[in-house]
Formats: structure tokens, sequence, C-alpha cells
């Protein structure tokens, strides 16, 4: 929940100082004045949009090409910019564009049309009625009122004519709910941008998953490149961080193929598994899935969420890395922050302030408290939820959360372990690379990596299972 | 001791804390720039509840209203406080 130690990579250098903490596998081009200002000449943005549009191609696949001539053109009318990212967005988001015209599609365009249509009214009504029941707490109305949709959506029998239209919408809207979010949480501001530019981050054209990257309409206005020097920066951070992107994507090949391929380690998909078919494998190599999961996980992460955030850096918006050095973290907080960056801010914005700012106030460890489990258990449990609706569809609401039992217990214990973490009273800092970095650092990665057992969504084993493989882990066989 | 110059000292303290002791201006951005993160807004939240009697859950909140000591005095301003 909390950036207990800075993001910035310059601050990283100031820190740690030597050769080593200085040491850039990709050199820091962005603070070189002669390439800065060569990046701001027409040659320059060319230059490095070429060079940005080759590193797409390579990790991108199809959609390089298109996604580059809109770069161009983000770059050459940098005063139509934020009209261009909503264009760009909503010429990247309905496919008919790239598909023909079908039935199907026209259908999916139209649910689509919907659900835009519905944020635009709530955003408009919270902010035409900001003093009404609903526009004092849009953001809880709204996701309540998404909730009952799902009760609704989950007790219409499958033979009826709505069935599939009332899923589908849900669908789409799911896709969109903390995208609404942001902006029902941008109306008060003086600054806030009309309906037509916040749809502009909904699910933007440099790509997102259902967690805004980088957040809402608000901090796009806030970082977005002020002048041709702020935007030569702001570029070259953005190529830097596809390169970055790329090398961890090589790397998290070469990794795979000599985990699972060379020296035969399982998933720990197919180690949990064969745990549960009462096969299990030897402790230590079970150990080894764990442990290879984690590192897996956090590239996987690192490769998407450096491409996005490169995409929209290289669009002018100078946006903060959403992973960051997490096994560097000292603290489980800071892990949580450093991970996923996006996604601890929107349980951050939509969860933890408001709890924090309007509960407890008296009680500052229980104010604290409350708003971590609001945040890092209740909104984390939500979030994946309503994300994965076709197990809801498919299961039935009752199966679907009596299935949902290993993952609520992930949140319960994240948040333990967060509160834990930002209450434990901290003597002096311990000093030395082993007590003051090494061990902390260690310790939440096994945290983390243990943790993991449990952060599976999928619903296809009890509780139970999942404790047997951490008994198993200790060589205890229950 | 004036109202910039206790929230100067108190954001000094929260850097520091942080191991950060670059200097920073009235302009400087904490929280946008990464340098101070959510938690750490947590701790200016409360000290500036503490200190100016701010009560956000009625005035709404969003870290843009505390990124920099400029944009703290700015909403003390509106809140008319001192």
């Amino acid at each position: 929940m909390s950036v207990a130690a800075p993001v910035t990579p310059e601050q990283f250098v100031s820190q740690d100082g030597g050769r080593l903490a200085n040491f850039r596998l990709i050199p820091r081009i962005d603070t070189y004045p002669r390439v800065v200002a060569f990046a701001q000449t027409a040659a320059g943005k060319i230059v490095l949009l070429a060079l940005f549009g080759l590193g797409l191609a390579y990790s991108r696949g199809q959609t390089w090409w298109a996604l580059t001539l809109w770069l161009v053109l983000t770059t050459f009318l940098p005063d139509r910019r934020r009209m261009l990212v909503t264009i760009g967005t909503l010429f990247f988001t309905i496919p008919v564009f790239f598909l023909g015209f079908t039935h199907r599609q026209l259908y999916i365009v139209v649910l689509l049309g919907s659900v835009l249509v519905l944020g635009a009214t709530l955003f408009w009504s919270a902010a035409h009625w900001p003093r009404s029941w609903y526009g004092r707490r849009p953001v809880f109305f709204f996701l309540s009122g998404f909730a009952v949709l799902i009760l609704f959506a989950s007790s219409i029998p499958e033979t009826t004519r709505y069935y599939h239209l009332v899923w589908d919408f849900t669908a789409i809207l799911s896709l969109y709910i903390w995208f609404i979010a942001y902006s029902l949480l941008d109306r008060k501001a003086p600054d806030c941008d009309p309906f037509g530019l916040q749809l502009g981050t909904y699910l933007p054209f440099w790509g997102s998953t259902n967690t805004p990257l980088p957040k809402g309409a608000a901090y796009l206005r806030r970082i977005e490149a002020r002048d041709a020097g702020q935007l030569a920066v702001t570029q070259l951070k953005g190529l830097k961080l596809l390169v970055w992107s790329i090398l961890i994507s090589l790397f998290a090949h070469l990794f795979a193929q000599c985990v699972h391929g060379y020296l035969r380690i399982p998933t720990f998909a197919q180690a949990l598994s064969l745990s549960v078919s009462r096969t299990p494998l030897p402790w230590y190599t079970c150990w080894a899935s764990l442990i290879a999961g984690f590192f897996e996980i956090i590239m996987d992460f690192s490769v998407w969420g450096h491409r996005f955030v490169a995409c929209c850096r290289m669009a002018g918006f100078n946006a903060l890395r959403n992973t960051y050095r997490p096994l560097s973290s000292r603290t489980v907080a800071e892990f949580f922050n450093r991970f996923y960056y996006y996604y601890k801010e929107l349980l951050v914005d939509v969860f933890f302030y408001p709890t924090f700012l309007r509960y407890f106030k008296r009680n500052g460890k229980l104010r604290l408290v409350a708003a971590i489990f609001a945040a890092a258990c209740f909104g984390n449990a939500f979030y994946h939820f309503v994300r994965d609706l076709g197990f809801i569809q498919k299961l039935g609401l009752v199966r679907a959360l009596v299935g949902y039992q290993v993952f609520v217990f992930y949140c319960v214990a994240l948040a333990t372990a967060i509160s834990i973490s930002r209450l434990r009273h901290r003597g002096p800092t311990p000093t030395g690379f082993i007590r003051g970095k090494l061990w902390p650092s260690f310790s939440v990665g096994v945290f983390y990596c243990l943790l993991d057992i449990f952060g599976s969504t999928e619903r296809n084993y009890p509780l139970t299972e999942h404790f047997r493989f951490l008994a198993h882990l200790f060589n205890v066989n229950l | 001791m004036d109202h910039m110059a206790e929230i100067r000292d108190f954001l000094k303290k929260l850097l520091s804390s942080r191991g950060d002791r670059q200097p920073f201006t009235d302009t400087s951005s904490f929280f946008l720039s990464g340098r101070l993160g959510s938690v750490d807004a947590v701790e200016l939240v409360v000290f500036l509840e503490e200190q100016f009697e701010i009560d956000f859950s009625e005035t709404g909140f969003d870290q843009s209203q505390i990124d920099s000591i400029e944009a703290i005095t700015s909403l003390l301003q509106s809140e008319k406080v001192g």
C-alpha cells in the first residue's frame, strides 16, 4: 500500500551510490543533453519513432503499425494530443474498423456503445448534482449497482430470451467499471476533463488491463509533456522502457526453457495438480516449481507493464512504471506497491482513501487497518470476483462464491500482512548489506512466494488442497 | 512558525524517513513524481487534519491537492485556514 521507498530510478542512484548501483544496462539517454536536443528535432522524432516502431513490431505483433502510426500523430500534433488519444482509443477499441461489419461485431459495438452512454450519464449526473445522494458518493453507488446487476444476471434462467444479452452487457461493462470509477473520482476537480477526453483513458490505445494504466484522466492531465523538451525526455524514457521490456521477455523465454525444459521442473499448476491427485512431487521440487513460478509472474508483469507504460510515454505522458524492482522491497507493503503499481493505486483511490477519510478517525491504528482491509482484502477480492464473470455465469453465484474461498484467504492474509507491516514498531533501520537489504528483501520474497500458493482465482481446488501443498513444502504430508 | 514552514518541515522529515534527502522547492511534485506514495499521503493527510483541521471526507480528496507545497497552500487557502 505504500511507496516506502522512492519509485524513480534517479533516487535510487542517489541513495545507493557507488558504481554498481549506478550501472545501467540501458544507458540513461534521457539525461544526455545532446540526445535530448536531437530528440526535439523533426529528424530526431522520426528516428525515435522508427526505433520504437521496430521494438513494437517485435513485441506487439500485428497491431504495431497502427499503434506506431498513432504515436506519430500524437508526437507531431502535441496540441491535439488528448483528442487524438480519445480517437485512437475508440479506433483501437471498436474492432469493426479492422474486421468489417458482421452481425456479431455490430451486436458488440451496440453493447459497447450502451456501456459508454451509461458511463457518460453517470459522469454527467455526478457532476451536475454533486449534493445529491448519488453525487456525494458516485463510485460507491456505481459499484453497488454493478454488484446488483451481477445478482440480477445470475438469477436469470439460461432458457430466457434475455439471458445472453444481459450477460454480454454485464461482461462488457465489467471491462470498463474501473475506468468509469476513475472518471467519477475526477468529477470534482476544478480542471476536470469533459467526458470526451475521459473516454481516451478507457482501455487506452497504448494498452491496458481491466486496471486503468496509467490511472484516469486526472493523472494524464498532470503527467502530460508541456513542451518539446519534456516530450523528448518522456519519449526517450519510453524507448528505454520498451527495450527493457524486450530484454526481460527474452530473458523470461530463456528462463522458462532452462527451468521447465533443461531442468524439467514442472510449473506450479502441475505441481499442485499432482499434490491434489495424491502423487506429489518431492518437497524440494515443489519449492523449485513455486519459486520459478514466482519469478515468472514478476517477469510477465514487467514485460506487459513496461510495454504499456512505454507506449504511454511515447504518446507524451510521463507515467511511472507499473513494476519497479519488486525484489528489492524491504517490507510486504512496499512489494505490493512495486509489483503492480497501478492496481495498488486503484485499490487505494477507490477503497483505501474513502474508508480512511471517513471512518475511525479517533483511533489512528484502527483507522489504518480498516482502510488497508477495505483495499487489500475487500477491494482486491471484489475486483477479481467481478473480473472473472465467466465463473459466475458457468457455476452460478453461490458455487462461484464458495469456489472463491482460496482467493478470499489470499486477500485476508495479504491485508493482515500489510497491516502488520505498517503498524509494526520499527527501531533504527538495520545497516549493512545483509541485515539492511538482503535479509528483509529475502523475507518479503519468501512471504509472497508462499502467498502465491493461494493466489489462484481459478476455483479448481478447495482451500484444504492448497494448505496440503503448503505443508508438503516443509515435508509434512497431511 | 508559519504554515508554509510547518508543512515544509513535515515533508522534509517524511522524505528523510524514506531515505530521500534530495532538496525540494515549493513547486516540487511529491506524489506524481513517485518521491512519496499512498501511505505517505495518509501521513500527510493526518498531519493536515490535526494541524489545520481539514476534513477531507467533506471536501473530497485527490492526491494532486497535496502534491506540492504550493498545492497544499492553495488547499489551505480554499479551506480558509489561518
